[in-house]
């Protein structure tokens, strides 16, 4: 088929240009390491806090996996513009390759490139401690996969339709740090006032960080789990076709 | 009409804060297949717009273009198989090896790994292209870079393609080359649509040229029927800054039977047309003297299209913000 034939080519070509120039594969890996080494230490004497119970890793390394979706997600726009300014895109949109491809194409590299980090990310966590819980693990996988693709498309639209660094680094800053702040990434909102636990609802990260917590202890039971479905499912796909569309307008 | 690219009433406009510009204003053309035809203007005239129209990647606000007999805005996917399309910036990959580049380009228009391979090594012979064909295009010298641009733009053997601005920062000598190859394209049977500001280039290189500016077109034939027009040789004058030079000149000129007409350049040049330089030159000189105006500069030029330029725009594409290759 067309649509996956296309994407696979473009796949493997954003895989090839960052196995040859890997420097930024270590500048990604680094936030959530630095998270886990300087971040976990913190939270061993506050064992009272609500939901912070047993081990602090079971309840912090499902957060840096969202996190790190998030980001990943959030920074996929950042070789967009630099393509679209080199007019790499322009060039494919020229081909009779499918649009759909054109957006895929580099987002399933980096979303094999997360998975990857997850990988180690978990390794370490086990070192240190991190209980695994292999089935909770794969349904997460699956949010983390969708999450990532809708961060991503949301940001290869918004580097497409802002054009230069200046404008899409503003509305990405913009709204990584309250999105990030607002989804209990470090400590549960429920620690929290009411109102806070209200604004988070209204806020995707949210949802799979409370999921991401339940599913590393493999507890499928409770709402956290088909909430977070609820809302990713159809946030992804909307973020896929708008991006797609914005793709089929794109000039440099 | 009947050409490979046909384009009726094209219309496109943008809105850049709050105002409305017509980048191209009811253009019209049909370029014959197996030529190369020219799009010629200063920057902003409307090229690029109208090159994006036609090769699908902007849409048509109002009018109607056929490339390869398909519609652009009914059947774009179809239109895409068979165009190609080399913008100013190229595009190619800086980390991949033009090899890499040309096979990626090819399996994307759906053809087969083994026919691209062949295709490929026929490519790089085509454009001088093997004895770099493994390195990162990073190493590519402007030149080379551009021939792979080139070669990028034409790996699924398209019947038209389309250049916008294939030479500019080029040095004479690369750009000479390139237009050898891009002859060499035409002499192939490709029909080759490029936009230009260079003046040399439109022509040395195009069959057939059309002057846009302001986003309509202004004259359109070929180089040495669009310089017939303007009729003979053209006299250039730049004149002294007394007071009243202008007048007395005018008086002079319109008393010369021999000059068919005089437009004056935004520098101050005024440019007077006639049949016979040669001989018209001296016969002003003594003019000139017996009316005791004296001039700054006198020169004779054959035509350029930059004469066709300020005939039909009352400016000179010189003047225009454009560069002159040299």
């Amino acid at each position: 088929m067309k649509l996956v034939r296309d994407t696979g080519l473009l796949a493997w070509r954003r895989a090839q240009q960052l196995l040859r120039n890997p420097v930024w594969l270590f500048v990604s890996l680094t936030v959530p390491l630095l998270y886990l080494a300087l971040f976990t230490p913190l939270l061993k004497d506050i064992p009272a806090a609500p939901g912070l119970g047993g081990n602090v890793l079971d309840e912090f390394l499902p957060g840096i996996l969202a996190l790190l979706a998030f980001t990943s997600g959030a920074n996929a726009g950042f070789s967009t513009l630099f393509e679209l300014q080199a007019g790499v895109i322009e060039r494919l949109r020229v081909t009779p390759a499918s649009r759909l491809a054109l957006l895929l194409g580099p987002l399933v590299t980096g979303m094999v490139s997360m998975f990857v980090f997850d990988l180690l990310l978990v390794a370490v966590g086990v070192a240190f401690g991190f209980d695994v819980h292999v089935p909770g693990l794969l349904v997460l996988a699956v949010l983390l996969a969708l999450f990532y693709l809708t961060m991503a498309a949301l940001s290869t639209a918004i580097a497409l339709l802002t054009k230069e660094i200046t404008g899409f680094a503003a509305v990405v800053n913009g709204v990584n740090l309250p999105l990030m702040l607002l989804a209990g990434v470090l400590l549960p909102i429920s620690l929290g006032p009411s109102w806070m636990g209200v604004l988070a609802h209204f806020n995707p990260l949210y949802y799979l960080v409370s999921a991401s917590r339940a599913l590393a202890l493999d507890v499928f039971s409770g709402g956290a789990l088909w909430q977070a479905f609820a809302v990713l499912t159809p946030l992804c796909a909307l973020s896929l076709a708008w991006a797609t569309r914005v793709y089929r307008r794109a000039v440099a | 009409m009947s050409g490979v690219i046909e384009a009726r009433e094209l219309r496109k406009r943008f809105t850049a804060r709050g105002n409305v510009v017509e980048a191209v204003r009811g253009v019209n053309f049909v370029v014959a297949p197996g030529e190369i035809f020219g799009f010629l203007g200063p920057n902003g005239a409307g090229k690029t717009t109208t090159l994006r129209m036609l090769t699908t990647l902007l849409a048509i606000d109002e009018g109607e273009a056929r490339v390869a007999g398909l519609d652009v805005t009914a059947e774009p996917a179809k239109v895409r198989e068979r165009i190609g399309y080399v913008s100013q910036l190229g595009g190619a990959d800086n980390l991949a090896t033009g090899r890499e580049n040309l096979m990626l380009q090819g399996r994307l228009y759906g053809r087969e790994r083994s026919h691209v391979a062949a295709r490929v090594d026929q490519l790089l012979g085509l454009l001088d292209l093997a004895s770099f064909a493994d390195r990162t295009v990073k190493t590519y010298s402007g030149g080379q870079r551009r021939r792979l641009d080139v070669a990028l733009g034409i790996v699924h053997e398209p019947e038209v393609l389309f250049l916008d601005e294939p030479t500019t920062g080029l040095d004479p000598q690369n750009r000479a080359n390139l237009w050898t190859h891009v002859r060499g394209l035409r002499d192939r049977g490709v029909t080759v649509f490029l936009t230009t500001h260079y003046l040399e280039e439109a022509d040395a290189l195009c069959d057939r040229v059309m002057i846009i500016d302001d986003g309509t077109i202004v004259a359109e034939g070929s180089p040495r029927e669009l310089k017939r027009d303007i009729v003979g040789d053209a006299v250039v004058l730049r004149l002294g800054d007394e007071d009243g030079a202008s007048e007395r000149v005018a008086e002079v000129l319109a008393s010369a039977p021999f000059v068919h007409s005089t437009t004056q350049a935004e520098d101050g040049e005024l440019h007077c047309y006639v049949d016979d330089g040669p001989a018209a030159l001296p016969e002003l000189l003594r003019r000139f003297d017996a009316a005791q105006i004296v001039l700054r500069g006198i020169s004779l030029s054959e035509p350029t299209l930059d004469d066709v330029f300020l005939a039909k725009t009352g400016r000179s594409l010189r003047d225009s913000g454009a560069g002159v290759a040299v």
